[in-house]
């Protein structure tokens, strides 16, 4: 009887203990938002998003801030995902886990996905910006979000294809599928969800990044022409309003709101078209 | 279904190459102007090129930032036309050429609620250096003194030690910052700190109800007006550097950004704009 009191309340602490660790996550999430929408919604209006900043941003909107940081993202995806997927593929269906290669490229994967961004920002500087000659651009800076996104995307969507069971090899092989189709409409398809959150933790870390992106695609605040002119990001924007630029602050929040409302948009989207897209591809077979 | 889609995504990377590999024909007619260099110089530098791009139509002015050490590197390696240095060219650096566009002024900054009115030179010497590290042996409340630094390369940093003829090895800092907003935060966010920034940045916040207070130094009280007349002590120049004579666009441009035309600006950007001699 005592013992059984005793072990109740020991549920109830450790309910307790789970349930304010939980609340406090979103505690720190609520907090912040409530912050960024006291402060900076009285800016936002459809004005603020399309027009040029003016006096050092100051004044006037982020509109062509908006349209560099959504080209950079967009390179970064359109190199990176290719790349990812092959290599996830490689991995989880091409190699056993003890191979010399599969070794070496996991453990790449792993120190590259520990590297400070920085790190990144200066090697992409020195390779895409001076080696290869693409000058602070957009090119530039979605180079090296890419290589900075890669660890997670690939790590991300081998864990979606380790996850199939292998009764759908071993069915697929049965029924006489080559491995190609077997890879394209069965596994690639199931690996949707690994694909997913990979594309949202890997979008979500490239929109939101300043340090690798201040030294490649630059501090040029006009529209940019081509990927090739110089644009600046959303969070270097913010950076330099809230750290450089004196009374810059408000601003910053406003800007600050956009972008989070602006992952939250692209996080949405790649999530649903990773499903859908990939999910269509077992009914047209 | 299957084909269209293929078929769609081998138009959309074919376009995408186009608008990588041809770039369009007004933008082959540009000259570009790169500027890298001091963040300080940074926003007024773009504010300028703005305007200059609006009467020069064919010239684009793109402005990086990164720190004056960046500003002299990318200079004489030629990867930009101009740099931007905030602070006097120094004894190595003479291969460059230097032209001032506004004067600056780095000042003591504490928290408005610190009692401390004014610190000797002598006194900020032994705080940076550890030897006075409660604020009760300079006339204030016994707490301990946060003592907030720049970063290495910052030219806020090199005049400090100039000034103060100290190096940064003797300086024992809490708190290492970059940019001058930074350290406007660092010291509004701890009423024990003392911190150094630009003057402009200070005397902004500081009328905007930051919780920060400006320190005179040397007995002169640290405003843009001292720095105008040239009484504050502890000021700096705001360079454009070159590698050569400048010639063509980028002397029109040095030019513009020495003309009364741009004074608005380095107010705006609370610097003080040079007396033309």
């Amino acid at each position: 009887m005592d013992s059984l009191a005793r072990s109740q309340r020991g549920e109830k602490l450790a309910q307790v203990v789970m349930w304010s660790s939980a609340a406090l996550v979103s505690a720190v999430f609520l907090w912040m938002l409530s912050d960024l929408v006291t402060n900076g919604l009285g800016r936002v209006s459809w004005e603020f998003l399309t027009s040029s900043p003016s006096d050092s941003g100051r004044a006037g909107g982020i509109g062509p801030i908006v349209v560099s940081t959504l080209l950079i993202v967009s390179v970064a995806m359109v190199v990176a995902i290719p790349i990812g997927v092959g290599t996830a593929v490689y991995l989880a269906e091409f190699t056993s886990t003890e191979s010399l290669l599969g070794r070496l490229v996991r453990r790449s994967l792993d120190v590259l996905a520990g590297v400070p961004s920085i790190v990144f920002g200066l090697f992409g500087s020195a390779f895409f910006c001076k080696t290869l000659g693409l000058g602070f651009s957009i090119l530039s800076g979605g180079l090296t979000l890419a290589c900075m996104v890669l660890p997670i995307l690939i790590r991300s969507v081998e864990v979606g294809f380790r996850e199939i069971p292998d009764h759908y090899r071993l069915s697929a092989a049965a029924l006489g599928l080559s491995r190609t189709s077997t890879l394209l409409h069965l596994l690639l398809p199931a690996a949707a969800p690994g694909l997913a959150v990979g594309l949202v933790l890997g979008i979500g870390r490239a929109a939101a990044e300043t340090a690798a992106l201040i030294f490649t695609s630059g501090y040029v605040d006009r529209t940019p022409e081509s990927v090739l002119d110089s644009g600046r990001a959303l969070s270097v924007h913010i950076f330099d309003l809230s750290m450089n630029v004196p009374g810059g602050t408000p601003n910053a929040y406003a800007a600050a709101l956009v972008l989070l409302g602006l992952l939250l948009l692209i996080n949405g989207a790649a999530s649903g078209l990773a499903h859908r897209w990939l999910g269509r591809n077992i009914a047209t077979l | 279904m299957k084909r269209a889609l293929v078929v769609g995504g081998i138009l959309l990377l074919a376009g995408l190459t186009g608008w990588l590999v041809l770039p369009s024909s007004a933008q082959a007619k540009r000259t570009k102007l790169v500027l890298t260099g001091s963040s300080t110089v940074a926003p007024l530098a773009a504010e300028i090129g703005k305007r200059f791009e609006a009467l020069h139509p064919g010239v684009r002015v793109d402005v990086q930032t990164g720190g004056s050490s960046r500003g002299i590197r990318d200079a004489r390696e030629q990867v930009a036309d101009i740099g931007m240095v905030s602070r006097a060219l120094k004894e190595g650096e003479q291969d460059l050429l230097s032209f001032s566009i506004a004067r600056d002024g780095v000042c003591l900054i504490v928290h408005q609620d610190n009692p401390v009115a004014a610190l000797s030179d002598a006194q900020v010497v032994a705080i940076y250096t550890g030897q006075i590290r409660n604020w009760k042996e300079v006339g204030g409340k016994d707490a301990p003194i946060t003592v907030v630094n720049k970063a290495e390369g910052r030219s806020t940093l090199e005049l400090f030690l100039h000034h103060f003829k100290l190096k940064n090895s003797q300086i024992e800092a809490h708190v290492v910052i970059g940019d001058n907003e930074q350290g406007v935060k660092t010291v509004a966010g701890n009423p024990d700190a003392l911190g150094y920034v630009s003057i402009g940045t200070a005397e902004y916040d500081a009328t905007h109800g930051v919780e920060i207070k400006l320190l005179p130094v040397g007995g002169v009280a640290a405003s843009i007006e001292t720095v105008e007349n040239g009484t504050f002590p502890l000021s700096r120049p705001l360079n454009l550097v070159f590698r050569g004579e400048p010639e063509g666009v980028a002397r029109l441009f040095l030019d513009y950004a020495r003309s009364e035309e741009v004074q608005d600006l380095v107010r705006n950007q609370y610097f003080v704009p040079i007396s033309r001699r």
